[in-house]
């Protein structure tokens, strides 16, 4: 049948309206099944080692950093009066935010039919993960007796009492364990039938065994091509609104307050943005060396990164407008305190916070209206770190600085950080990437099924597409 | 909420216990023995004291109550079973007893509470004729001292350990060789005293041992006053000023309010002068000529800034005009060439004078106890002029000391005429004048006994060391500043088994009867009559009525005894390389007596907010000319530049700050730091001031040379953000603006958002319907003066733990209630700038921000409108602490209650910064302390000595608060539920179980001799803080976030001359203008008018 419809021609494109190809080379099927497995069926690779054993070292780090924390008290943190709220939160949000990318990239675009997510939908699903798993362990130690953390969960109890449901933190509990169940359960769904092909090629029985055994009978029937699809769609579609929701709900945690500075309607938008802003750029951080070190090119082509600097141009540009809006709201509210906050904001004791974060957050994305730009894989890199930084200091401002200068001025105060704070934070990156790494290791970073899906040649109506003469490559 | 306690034992009865014959007929022989056998084993224990040696000291003391040594001391049950309950006790109800803390020359009359024997919190006693039942911070604080594990537990012996009846047999010794020569070479430095028994014994002692000779040391000595008033009317009378009854009040370098002796009385008379219900009302004016920024010079309505050395001349310059405007001068000689030294303060000399003599008999000038004599007389000459000697000062007659000085001692210790020194109490090796050369004086002693509260710098390793008994362990007795005598009475048997003064004096002198209950007995046989029934009312009482110093009048001032001072007046104006260094009484731990005291050490100094150490004050402007100034780096872990002081060839060394409103090229150092043998709270703090200071130049000394060092120092206040920013926190008007716009408070209130009907509504509407009271408080900024008794008192009622100086500077003090100090006017402008003050604690919103944000439901409101904060329940997200506005949420970062002070400053590790030991690893006693844990939960990393005894000073009605929990003012929930439950009692099968108005106070309101803070039933439109909150000047701090707070203010009136000259003039306060150049709005304008600005009413709804 195949020879029947490569005999119908097909016009190509006119140049110019040509998209590039999501594979580029026209690479086969089985090509790419080899370039994505071959990552984990390959010797682990030197840099592999020089990667992990730090980040197993800043993981023993962290774990050291917890149990001392939780041993001896809050205080071995920076807060006080009135900043109450360090560097934990500060994180919290960060590596929140971060997790944002990898649902949004396999939820939404996958809605809206944006073939490129393919590519890079995996490890930004992984990465996603591993963020809120280092997110998630914030809210637990930053408490002052961590061992009652479980009275943040609806559990009946003798005393009848319940958590306070009107609470944002409360609303952060139920926000993030759904919004991590369901990326875990998305993210599984999708490596099912990738786990299968890993069976399949398995050269040994623990590996046939365990892959095997995640892959849960994958035959790739037409049965469970149907099944599996119906199912992605209905994840994708539960995703679709938790991406949304868990970074407004994680904003109300201030907007709901009445500082000024976080007082603000305009928080849950912008947090979104700003997440999504910030995972883009964690991705393009982790992705762009990766793909050279990974030999993977041809698979996460120039063309997705700029896709992603793109989006992260317009998150960039939200932002932006949102750090505006602010200040304009600020003037014209008339609210004294609030116009304190927002001056002492950009001119007070945060002004480095400040002109960090608008530095790096308004005026580095900017860069990426440059087609030159996009496609210098080494800029590209630089610029996503500095997304990455100034993202943070975005919530460094909000926790910090908002507090440390509100209503009575007697009791004003600076925060600063401990040595734990700072190794408690590197040490979360050692969790990461020791996840990340692992992950790397033992699962396909890239979907190959989908990926197959997307590639030119997969298309029957496309020239290059249906089976050709001489077989598979 | 005084419990009337039963009669007092007396020392015939107690528990029905013997153990022979003897001791049934209570022979004194038998007394001999148990006194000898008990207390010499436990002094035999020496120090650490463990658990055990704990134990048993107290079961040892126990015995002694048994025969009645000391009165009020009963069995604590652990030791006996209550087989027979002492009549009128109930268990778990705290008993209260009169007492009084004796201080230099008067004494604090005091109601203290006993809680199963074991006293834990101090009041006024509100029934003695001159107290309102509010007491100073160091009444409030004194209670810790007595639980410091610090303090001096053993005899020692030429510095090693000793029994006790060794010691004994050592006085004995002293007692017999001193018989026998006549008490030559026998020689006491005693502190002041006000006690009538040891004016007594002090008596008897000049008539047996005729040869003894008596000397007294105070550091810091108000005996001038006295002194200069018997000179100025040739008769032995002390002063009594009634601040209250004067309409005009010049302090010259006086801080009446919170350095000189009766702080309590002073203020509180001060504030009943300044206390307005209505417009209409009139207030008193002062005016502070001072070097330093005093709490005086805060509250005054004019300050004249002026070094020490000049204040005379200014004296004379007010003395000069009063005379020419009275045209009373009864002095010889002029006062003019003196007068003219006192350039620049010309304009504002005549302003006062012209408001002194227009209000003659209304008025007062006082004149604080560093300066001299001929100040003093000449103030003298001026209040009588004024004709206001017997109306607002009056005189008493008062005996005057025989004492010699230390300097005169320290001679005849150089001479080689002393055998023995006997110290009572005091600390002169640390403390006495650097040219005294005490420790060498007091090593030429043969042998020295010294009673002392401290094994410290005094020591002696000649001789004995005896430790002396806390107040509340001892019988005494003393007179109040009225005269009034007051009775000491002992809560609880000496800890450590020390003596008292009277005891070691009467053992001395050889007297029949050395108990201190027997000598204070007789001596209220001479005073209050022989009956057994006066004794037991004097007890009970706590007061003798009737028995205050007469007082005098239609005396003349002995104008030729002023005239011939005045030529000792001497001026001298210092200059940026000939500081004036001025020695000023600590606020905080006076003369160093309570540098051990961990209440004080962390109580901010009311103006600086300085915690944990002295430093050295400047002028905003000369710590600027001499290069030495910090820009306010609004971070509570400032660094001061480390400077050398050099003054007469001495120096010392200590960090710089500068003080805006101080005089310039004045250095102000606080006495009391820099110890060098001290407890583990008092080591390491600050510098010594006593270090520079000379017999001759005791108070003030001009020739000081600042030299910086370059490098810094970290010094840790509460409070470095002077400024209020325009914000409406404080709001203050003049009394004529306060008089044209009553409602001026309310012109300040912001505009509040619409409100709109919540989707939840407020749990608290619901619950009030059905609640009995509905609680809440004002505070009347008027009177406040900012003393911090309040501070202190919250810290004891209610367990509120220390956090050392490294905490502090991390902002994570524990402070319930704190004090709000707030510069008003340009810091460049040092002549105009105003101190505000602010008590600032939970405001129980009714709509509070806390409550919603708690994830787990750990601070809820109650139905009679408190906010409550289960600790229990608390995990510890600080959300409620970041949402609450007023920040008056505290945080235990670590179990501050449970760790010792090291562990809580942790160690600098460069690189790092503050390591604090993990209890994982860190050992306590040589024991792991995860192994002390295990073993014990509740024991925590506290050495075993500081564990027992801090453990008892705690409230037993109050939780003490762990580690990761939330805690804040509970407007004394557990005397709010105590008082509930008594009416409950009361009431029985009646409906009448609303608690009447007035039956109990918060323990910050009790404390507050200003009575600036009233607490009550809001429901009830009678009560006290209704009223209070009824009147034109209440309002609400931040009242536009909608929190509805129950804790209230009343506006600040400040009362200025309107004939005052530039720049000491002003038509509105500081603070208003900078409001109203804030917000472009004028709070007279309209005010009243404005419907969100109307006070709340007796419900406390807004």
């Amino acid at each position: 049948m195949a020879q029947t419809v490569a005999n119908i021609p097909v016009k190509a494109p006119p140049a110019g309206l040509e998209r590039e190809p999501m594979v580029s080379n026209q690479r086969s099927p089985g090509w790419i099944s080899d370039a994505i497995a071959g990552v984990i069926e390959g010797k682990t690779p030197v840099w592999w080692w020089r990667a992990f054993i730090p980040s197993i070292i800043m993981l023993t780090i962290m774990t050291g950093m917890i149990l001392y924390l939780v041993s001896t008290g809050v205080g071995v943190w920076g807060p006080g009066h009135p900043v109450m709220w360090g560097w934990a939160i500060v994180n919290f949000v960060w590596w929140i935010g971060i997790g944002h990318a990898g649902t949004l990239i396999s939820a939404i675009l996958f809605l809206l039919r944006q073939k490129w997510r393919t590519s890079i939908n995996r490890a930004a699903e992984a990465m996603t993960i591993f963020a809120v798993m280092c997110a998630g362990i914030y809210p637990l130690i930053h408490v002052g007796r961590v061992w009652f953390g479980w009275w943040l969960f609806p559990i009946p109890n003798d005393h009848d009492i319940w958590p306070q449901f009107r609470s944002p933190l409360m609303w952060d509990v139920f926000a993030v364990s759904t919004y991590f169940t369901v990326s875990v359960l998305f993210w599984y769904m999708g490596l099912i039938p990738d786990l299968a092909v890993m069976r399949d090629r398995a050269s040994t029985k623990i590996r046939k065994f365990a892959y095997g055994f995640f892959a849960l009978g994958w035959t790739g029937s037409n049965r469970h091509w149907s099944n599996y699809e119906k199912a992605y769609l209905i994840l994708a579609g539960l995703s679709t609104p938790l991406v949304l929701s868990v970074h407004s709900i994680v904003s109300l945690d201030f907007s709901v307050s009445q500082l000024p500075g976080w007082h603000t309607t305009i928080f849950p938008p912008y947090f979104v943005a700003g997440a999504v802003f910030s995972g883009f750029g964690m991705v393009l951080s982790l992705l762009i060396p990766l793909r050279t070190l990974l030999n993977l090119e041809e698979i996460i082509t120039l063309r997705h990164v700029e896709l992603m600097c793109k989006v992260t141009l317009a998150t960039g540009s939200i932002v932006g407008y949102a750090y505006g809006m602010e200040f304009f709201i600020a003037w014209y509210s008339g609210n004294p305190n609030e116009r304190y906050t927002f001056i002492d904001r950009a001119t007070g004791q945060y002004w480095w916070a400040y002109l960090t974060m608008v530095t790096c957050n308004v005026v580095v994305p900017q860069f990426f209206w440059f087609k030159r730009i996009r496609r210098n894989m080494l800029v590209v890199f630089i610029l996503s770190i500095f997304v990455n930084i100034g993202m943070w200091f975005e919530r460094f401002v909000i926790v910090v600085q908002s507090l440390h200068h509100d209503f009575i001025p007697a009791n004003w105060g600076y925060f600063r950080p401990t040595w734990v704070d700072i190794l408690t934070f590197l040490g979360t990156f050692g969790l990461f990437f020791t996840m990340f790494l692992l992950f790397l290791r033992f699962l396909p970073m890239i979907a190959i099924a989908e990926v197959k899906g997307v590639t030119p040649q997969a298309d029957p109506h496309h020239p290059l597409g249906g089976a050709k003469p001489g077989g598979h490559h | 909420m005084k419990t009337i306690p039963p009669p007092c034992p007396t020392p015939e009865t107690g528990p029905k216990y013997w153990r022979s014959l003897d001791q049934v007929s209570d022979t004194p022989a038998f007394r001999q023995w148990i006194e000898r056998e008990f207390p010499s084993g436990a002094s035999e224990m020496s120090d650490p004291v463990t658990r055990r040696n704990f134990v048993k000291l107290m079961s040892a003391s126990f015995l002694l109550a048994g025969v009645g040594l000391t009165g009020c001391r009963r069995p604590t049950e652990n030791i006996y079973p209550f087989s027979k309950m002492p009549e009128g006790y109930t268990h778990g109800l705290p008993k209260f007893y009169a007492t009084a803390m004796p201080s230099r020359r008067s004494a604090i009359p005091l109601l203290a509470k006993s809680d199963d024997g074991r006293p834990t919190k101090l009041e006024g006693n509100p029934q003695h004729p001159d107290s309102n039942g509010g007491t100073d911070r160091f009444a409030q604080a004194s209670i810790l001292n007595l639980y410091d594990p610090d303090r001096s537990i053993r005899f020692a012996k030429n510095g090693g350990p000793a029994t006790r009846e060794a010691a004994l047999d050592a006085l004995d010794q002293v007692a017999k060789s001193a018989q026998a020569n006549g008490g030559k070479g026998l020689s006491f430095l005693a502190e002041q005293s006000s006690s009538p028994s040891r004016e007594r014994l002090q008596q008897a002692l000049a008539t047996k041992l005729p040869q003894a000779k008596w000397y007294e040391y105070e550091p810091v000595d108000f005996d001038i006053h006295r002194e200069a008033a018997s000179k100025a009317f040739g008769r032995p009378v002390s002063p009594y000023f009634k601040f209250d009854e004067a309409a005009v009040i010049v302090a010259l370098d006086s801080d009446f309010i919170g350095g000189e002796e009766d702080l309590h009385v002073n203020i509180r008379r001060f504030a009943k002068g300044r206390r307005t219900q209505q417009a209409a009302d009139s207030m008193s004016r002062l005016y502070a000529v001072e070097p330093l920024m005093t709490l005086t010079g805060a509250n005054a309505d004019h300050r004249l800034r002026a070094a020490s050395g000049t204040i005379g001349a200014i004296t004379a310059l007010l003395a000069s005009e009063v005379f020419k405007l009275t045209g009373a001068n009864a002095l010889s000689g002029s006062l003019d060439s003196l007068a003219k030294s006192a350039a620049g303060a010309e304009k504002f000399a005549t302003e006062c004078a012209k408001d002194l003599a227009a209000n003659k008999g209304k008025s007062l000038v006082v004149v604080g106890h560093r300066q001299p004599l001929a100040v003093h007389l000449l103030a003298w000459a001026i209040n009588s002029a004024l004709g206001n000697v017997g109306q607002t000062v009056v005189l008493r007659d008062t005996a005057a000391p025989k004492a010699g000085s230390i300097a005169e001692l320290a001679q005849s210790l150089g001479a080689g005429a002393v055998d023995t020194l006997v110290i009572l109490g005091g600390n002169p090796v640390y403390n006495a004048p650097a040219d005294v050369q005490w420790e060498q004086a007091q090593a030429k002693a043969k042998s020295v006994i010294r009673l002392g509260y401290y094994e410290d710098e005094t020591f002696p390793k000649n001789g004995w060391g005896l430790p002396l008994a806390h107040y509340l362990e001892s019988w005494g007795d003393a007179r109040t500043s009225d005269g009034t005598v007051v009775p000491i009475q002992p809560l609880i048997e000496p800890l450590f088994g020390g003596l008292t003064e009277l005891e070691v004096i009467a053992r001395i002198a050889g007297l029949d009867k050395t108990a201190p209950y027997e000598i204070i007995r007789e001596t209220f046989t001479a005073v209050g009559g022989g009956n057994d029934e006066n004794w037991k009312k004097f007890l009970h009482d706590g007061f003798l009525a009737g028995s205050a110093a007469k007082a005098v009048g239609g005396l003349t001032l002995d104008s030729a005894a002023v005239s011939s001072a005045l030529s000792g007046i001497e001026t001298v104006s210092p200059t940026k390389d000939k500081l004036e260094v001025v020695f000023h009484r600590d606020y905080r731990v006076d003369d160093g007596r309570y540098v051990n005291n961990g209440w004080l050490q962390e109580l901010p100094d009311p103006v600086t907010k300085m915690t944990w150490e002295n430093v050295i004050l400047l002028s905003v402007k000369t710590a600027k000319d001499l290069g030495v100034y910090l820009e306010n780096t609004g971070n509570n872990d400032a660094r001061g530049p480390w400077v050398k002081l050099q003054l007469d060839g001495r120096e010392i060394e200590g960090p710089v700050w500068p003080q805006p409103g101080q005089a310039d090229n004045v250095v102000a150092l606080a006495l009391g730091y820099g110890r060098t043998v001290t407890g583990r709270v008092g080591k390491n703090s600050g510098y010594n001031a006593a270090k520079l200071r000379t017999t001759k130049a005791l108070h003030f000394a001009t020739g000081g040379k600042l030299v910086a060092s370059g490098k810094f120092h970290d010094v840790s206040l509460t409070q470095d953000h002077g400024a209020m920013e325009g914000r409406p926190i404080i709001r203050e008007a003049t009394l004529k603006e306060y008089r044209d716009h009553p409602k001026f408070a309310s012109g300040f209130d912001m505009e509040k958002p619409p409100v709109f009907d919540s989707l939840y509504p407020n749990p608290l509407e619901p619950g009030k319907k059905s609640a009995l009271h509905q609680w809440g408080m004002s505070i009347d900024l008027s009177a406040c003066v900012g003393c911090s008794s309040c501070m202190i008192a919250c810290q004891s009622e209610n367990n509120v733990p220390i956090v050392g100086k490294n905490q502090v500077s991390k902002n994570r003090e524990m402070h319930w209630i704190r004090i709000d100090r707030y510069y008003t006017g340009d810091p460049d402008k040092e002549d105009s700038i105003q101190v505000i003050n602010q008590p600032m604690l939970c405001q129980h919103c009714e709509a509070a921000p806390c409550e919603n944000v708690c994830p787990v439901n750990a601070t809820a409101h109650d139905q009679e409108g408190l906010n409550v904060m289960v600790y229990n329940r608390c995990v510890g997200t600080r959300y409620c602490s970041n949402n609450c506005p007023y920040k008056v949420r505290r945080f235990n970062f670590f179990d501050y209650n449970r760790r010792p002070l090291e562990q809580l400053e942790g160690a600098s590790v460069p690189g790092l910064g503050r390591v604090y030991p993990t209890p994982m690893l860190s050992r306590t006693d040589g024991e792991s302390d995860l192994l002390r844990w295990w073993k014990d939960m509740d024991r925590g990393n506290l050495p075993d000595d500081q564990f027992e005894l801090l453990k008892l000073v705690r409230n037993p009605q109050v939780s003490v608060r762990m580690r990761g929990v939330m805690e804040k003012c509970s407007y004394c929930l557990q005397r709010i539920e105590a008082a509930k439950i008594k009416q409950k009692v009361k009431a029985g099968a009646t409906a009448d179980v609303v608690v009447p108005d007035g039956t109990f106070k918060t323990a910050c309101q009790q404390a507050c001799p200003a009575e600036a803070i009233v607490f009550g039933n809001v429901a009830d439109p009678a009560s006290e803080v209704s009223k209070r909150k009824a009147q034109d000047r209440d309002y609400k701090v931040l009242d536009f976030l909608n929190t509805k707070p129950r804790t209230t203010y009343l506006a600040r009136i400040r009362n200025p001359n309107p004939a005052m000259p530039a720049p000491y003039n002003y038509t509105t306060p500081n603070s208003t203008e900078e409001f109203e150049k804030a917000n472009d709005a004028n709070p007279f304008e309209g005010g009243e008018s404005k419907e969100h600005g109307e006070p709340a009413h007796a419900k406390g709804e807004a």
